[in-house]
């Protein structure tokens, strides 16, 4: 037992979930004052790392990895493509969409109607919004998809605005990381 | 134009009119002003407006008023709000410094050279003024731009054009110190004057104040821009992503299974599942284990409706052994025993013991069963007898 909360960030981080700043929840940003404390985070990341996780730090976030992959590549690859496409699509919706930026279900579904490229982008995403009928319902699915993700967070029920945490520069990482060579660059058309 | 004839009656007109310009100014960004609304504000007395449209304080554009351009900018200025921050103002008062400068020096007459004096001691206070607040106006342009700019590309531009305005601005405060510490050294020299120190002295103190300002600035562009960038090459690297991954080439033009292949991060597992046995002890011991018992009890009580109805015990009578007897007519034995005699059939039929009571109506079938099956061995004569209202043939055996 490093501090009272070891059980809690534990619990969290282990369902892939990350531990974010600016996180509406505020258990969760008393984990973060937490994991903040050098010698805390210190501590509990030799703590964790005997039981198999590494506790790791991003850009004002934290969150778990392994020591050993025990996830196949395809899985991955999966996933990575549907975080493509979703991100594509709320990139679309807003090019600001970014960490703190806040919407509503319903701002989308507004964009939809004088946005043609959102509405096409909505079709083929068929995949991840299953086979809602309406619109909305479809981007709601999107959004849980992301929100299961842990990359957006609800912040008032009432409105229903979400808010993008700041494990979104996770992704943001990972997209960045990703080496497209420059023959191949110049084949994309713009 | 038709305009005010001195500074008493612009003060008083604008003094009048007080509630309609300051509501116009407050909004000038915000909505067109209409005449109606206009109107209600001076009292729906219409010539008033009419005068100040003559006046060229407010001009009037179809059904609309706006403020003219002149006094817009005056009252920005004065009230420290312009958006527009103007440098060539700065850069004027250089050049008139340095001409005023020439003139004192040439100048002979006392009085004059004074004059000259009063006017460069006057421009370098503004200076100061109009720098810092240009330094100010600035910073706030950039976080508005940055904040409020919606358009991409010319939140980048407008950010960028700003900057350009920085550097202006950090060369003209340049310009200025050259000027005062080593371009005209006579000039302070000759014009000793308490005053003139006392304002450069004051305005080195508020360019002092811009530069460090303009160095912050500087770093503020600096990182606004870079983030601007940023999100605009991620945009761009996020569609060009997007494009091979729906081309289904994106695996085998990028490293893009080499990045994922090593991220080893629990987000990409799937779920855990919980599968942790309880213990005894908990189970036995804890209140809670308890009460999770009995709730989850409660879900199998209605199972016992689907237990298999059980019969009832089969009682003992049923699995004794039953024998029951029947007693068969053999037609075989019968037959041989009735040729063994010489009685005719009916009649012996009739008397025959059948070890059991066999009825008149079945000793008559019987009879006929007999004959039918064993005719060849009978012989059937053609006399007739009448035993109980039947009427039969006589028979014996051949």
């Amino acid at each position: 037992m490093i501090t009272k909360y070891t059980s809690e960030i534990f619990n969290v981080l282990r369902k892939g979930q990350f531990i974010c700043s600016n996180s509406p929840d505020d258990d969760i940003k008393k984990l973060y004052k937490v994991l903040e404390d050098e010698e805390t985070f210190e501590d509990l990341h030799e703590f964790f790392y005997q039981i198999n996780y590494i506790l790791e730090q991003g850009n004002e976030y934290y969150y778990f990895s392994r020591k050993e992959n025990n996830v196949d590549l395809d899985r991955k690859l999966e996933k990575a493509f549907n975080w493509i496409d979703i991100l594509d699509f709320f990139k679309t919706f807003d090019t600001s969409f970014d960490v703190g930026f806040r919407f509503s279900p319903s701002d989308i579904v507004n964009q939809l109607k004088n946005n043609a490229d959102l509405k096409t982008k909505l079709e083929k995403l068929k995949k991840v919004s299953g086979d809602k009928k309406t619109n909305s319902e479809r981007i709601k699915k999107i959004i849980e998809k992301l929100e299961k993700d842990n990359f957006i967070s609800l912040e008032n029920e009432i409105t229903e605005t979400y808010k993008v945490l700041t494990s979104f520069n996770y992704l943001k990482d990972i997209i960045t990381t990703i080496n497209i060579p420059e023959e191949i660059e110049n084949e994309i058309p713009e | 134009m038709n305009t005010f004839n001195d500074i008493k009656e612009l003060v008083t007109a604008l003094k009048r009119e007080e509630k309609l310009i300051s509501e116009m100014f407050s909004k000038r960004k915000s909505i067109d002003y209409k005449l109606n609304d206009a109107l209600e504000l001076v009292d729906y007395e219409e010539s008033r407006i009419d005068l100040l449209i003559q006046k060229a304080v407010i001009r009037q554009n179809g059904d609309f008023l706006e403020l003219d351009g002149q006094f817009l900018e005056f009252f920005e200025q004065v009230l420290y709000v312009s958006e527009e921050i103007n440098l060539s103002y700065i850069d004027e008062n250089i050049k008139n410094i340095k001409e005023n400068i020439v003139y004192f020096l040439n100048e002979s007459s006392e009085n004059r050279r004074y004059a000259y004096l009063r006017f460069i001691k006057k421009t370098f206070r503004n200076m100061g003024l109009i720098t810092l607040r240009s330094v100010v106006d600035m910073r706030r342009n950039i976080e508005n731009t940055f904040k409020n700019e919606s358009n991409y590309k010319n939140k980048q531009l407008k950010l960028e054009n700003l900057d350009e305005k920085r550097t202006v601005v950090t060369n003209l405060i340049q310009q200025t110190l050259l000027l005062i510490n080593e371009e005209e050294l006579t000039f302070f020299n000759r014009a000793l004057d308490e005053e003139l120190g006392r304002i450069i002295i004051e305005l080195k103190n508020q360019l002092g104040e811009c530069s460090h300002n303009l160095i912050e600035i500087e770093k503020q562009i600096i990182d606004y821009l870079n983030q601007i960038k940023q999100q605009g090459k991620f945009l761009e690297k996020l569609r060009k992503l997007k494009y091979l991954k729906d081309n289904f080439i994106i695996e085998a033009e990028t490293n893009i299974k080499q990045i994922v292949s090593n991220k080893n991060e629990v987000i990409f597992e799937t779920k855990p599942n919980e599968s942790i046995n309880l213990s005894i002890d908990f189970l036995r011991e804890d209140e809670r284990a308890f009460n999770a018992i009995k709730r989850i009890a409660k879900n199998y009580r209605d199972r016992l409706l689907f237990k298999p109805e059980m019969a009832e015990r089969i009682s003992n009578d049923y699995l004794d052994n039953n024998i029951e007897e029947e007693i068969m007519v053999n037609l075989e034995e019968l037959r041989n025993r009735f040729i063994a005699t010489s009685d005719n059939l009916f009649n012996f039929i009739l008397n025959y013991d059948f070890l059991k009571e066999v009825e008149f109506n079945e000793r008559v079938t019987i009879f006929c069963q007999i004959i039918s099956q064993y005719e060849e061995e009978l012989q059937i004569q053609d006399n007739y007898q009448t035993t109980n209202g039947i009427e039969y043939a006589m028979v014996f055996s051949r």
